[in-house]
């Protein structure tokens, strides 16, 4: 009985972003921004992106830093599986204070932002209970998640030093 | 007989419960999300700890950083890791921390356009890459795409974090924790040692402001490497980085102005303070760093 709970324990908890192995760089094939949304040559890979093996319910967390003067977009993707409502929310990681949540714009994957300071952000993604079609019978199967940074300098305004 | 085949049927359901009880962050927080569980819920949901993943920016970031700024010229490498110092590696840590350090110097000839020094880079990364078991990342046809591209520096900035990206991962998906994290430490530290040589202290330079902006990133660093403590070679290069933690924590903050966003599909997170370094500061931290860094290379 121990032992069940045990293995059972293992499995769970090796799942999230720390199963990059099997999902490898799921983020950099799947998660591109097409042209039709914003998607061109300006944008550079940001190496703090990462995929990890999600089941529903689970949340997983990344600490990055974001600097001052660029701009950001995240874009989140998964296996189809999961359909499209991936959620994830930003957080001052010294404040813990909650700076973006996607659901508040029904589930957009993609958020383009800019910061008034350089900060650590914790970027937290869940996929929600239910996120996989029950008709497919399988509702506690894995997919692979990925969280695609990418940063570019901000566009001066008038005239600069520079 | 009967309950132990009960127990086994219900073992899917008591996965899913597990992973829907799972926590966000710390390992004693528990978010909003796994408080709400389904008729799944039984004796053993104990709350399942989400690690947290400490992300660190790649060393080429911080020199595109600088070459933007203003450093497009600039073709010194003196201050580089020479490839002849290679042979000097010999022992699992220093191999880890000089692949990361050539990587890093490898970006930095590719970023400011130094063709030829990057086609020796590279080789001296691919020699030391097949010797930390990341010889699948740094394929030979790599180098002919070099070769290829030597007069295009996006292109080879391209290849080189390619090169950066897939180590990274080939030691991530084999498990090769305090390998990754030596590189990934000797990269940021060789990234830094570069952004020193090539700035002076202005108190309004972006580059000594960038500069200062990497206490949030050693922060990062530190906590990843925390992972790997028990390992002693990580340990001795914890020891050294929480040193220079201390440094960087001596430097001030002030609130962060206002700021409005450039765009309307841009949304600006407020809030956040500036770091305020001094010439002194900076000074410290720069010996510092010099001093770590001259320790992996065995340089002085």
């Amino acid at each position: 009985m121990k032992k069940i709970f045990l293995t059972l324990f293992i499995l769970s908890t090796v799942y999230s972003f720390s199963q990059t192995g099997v999902c490898g760089q799921f983020h950099r094939k799947y998660c591109g921004v097409d042209s039709k949304h914003g998607g061109d040559g300006d944008w550079s890979y940001n190496a703090q992106s990462k995929s990890g093996l999600f089941n529903q319910g689970m949340t997983s967390k990344i600490r990055c830093v974001i600097y001052k003067g660029m701009d950001y977009r995240i874009n989140v993707c998964c296996e189809t599986t999961f359909g499209d409502k991936l959620n994830y929310k930003i957080f001052d990681a010294k404040t813990n204070e909650i700076l973006y949540d996607n659901s508040t714009a029904k589930n957009e994957p993609l958020f383009e932002f800019q910061s008034t300071a350089t900060r650590q952000l914790i970027i937290e993604v869940t996929v929600p209970k239910g996120a996989a079609d029950k008709s497919e019978h399988k509702p506690v199967d894995a997919a692979c998640v990925g969280l695609l940074i990418e940063h570019k300098t901000t566009n001066k305004q008038g005239f600069s030093a520079y | 007989m009967i309950m132990q085949r009960k127990h086994l049927l219900i073992a899917p359901l008591v996965v899913a419960g597990l992973m829907l009880s799972s926590c966000g962050g710390d390992k004693t927080e528990a978010s909003e999300e796994s408080s709400s569980v389904d008729s799944t819920k039984t004796e053993v949901q104990a709350p399942v700890a989400a690690e947290t993943f400490f992300q660190v920016p790649s060393p080429g970031e911080m020199l595109t950083f600088i070459k933007m700024i203003g450093g497009k010229n600039n073709k010194n490498t003196t201050f580089l890791n020479s490839p002849d110092n290679q042979k000097n590696y010999t022992d699992n840590k220093s191999k880890a921390l000089n692949f990361g350090i050539y990587s890093c110097d490898l970006s930095y000839c590719s970023i400011f356009e130094i063709g030829s020094e990057a086609l020796k880079y590279f080789k001296t990364v691919k020699q030391l890459g097949d010797q930390i078991g990341v010889s699948s990342a740094i394929k030979p046809e790599v180098l002919k795409r070099l070769e290829g591209n030597l007069g295009n520096p996006d292109s080879l900035s391209v290849i080189t974090d390619d090169v950066y990206f897939s180590s990274f991962e080939t030691l991530e998906s084999g498990k090769q924790g305090p390998t990754l994290s030596l590189v990934v430490a000797g990269g940021w530290i060789e990234s830094l040692f570069i952004a020193t040589n090539l700035t002076k202290y202005e108190e309004k330079s972006p580059v000594v402001a960038r500069l200062a902006d990497q206490k949030y990133t050693l922060d990062n660093l530190i906590e990843f490497l925390k992972k790997y403590e028990s390992d002693a070679n990580v340990a001795s290069v914890l020891t050294q980085f929480t040193e220079l933690q201390a440094e960087f924590n001596k430097i001030g903050e002030k609130e962060a102005a206002p700021l409005k966003s450039t765009d309307k599909t841009k949304k600006v997170l407020g809030g956040g303070k500036d770091l305020i370094i001094s010439a002194d500061q900076y000074k410290v931290i720069v010996e510092k760093i010099k001093s770590i860094r001259n320790s992996y290379t065995l340089t002085k």
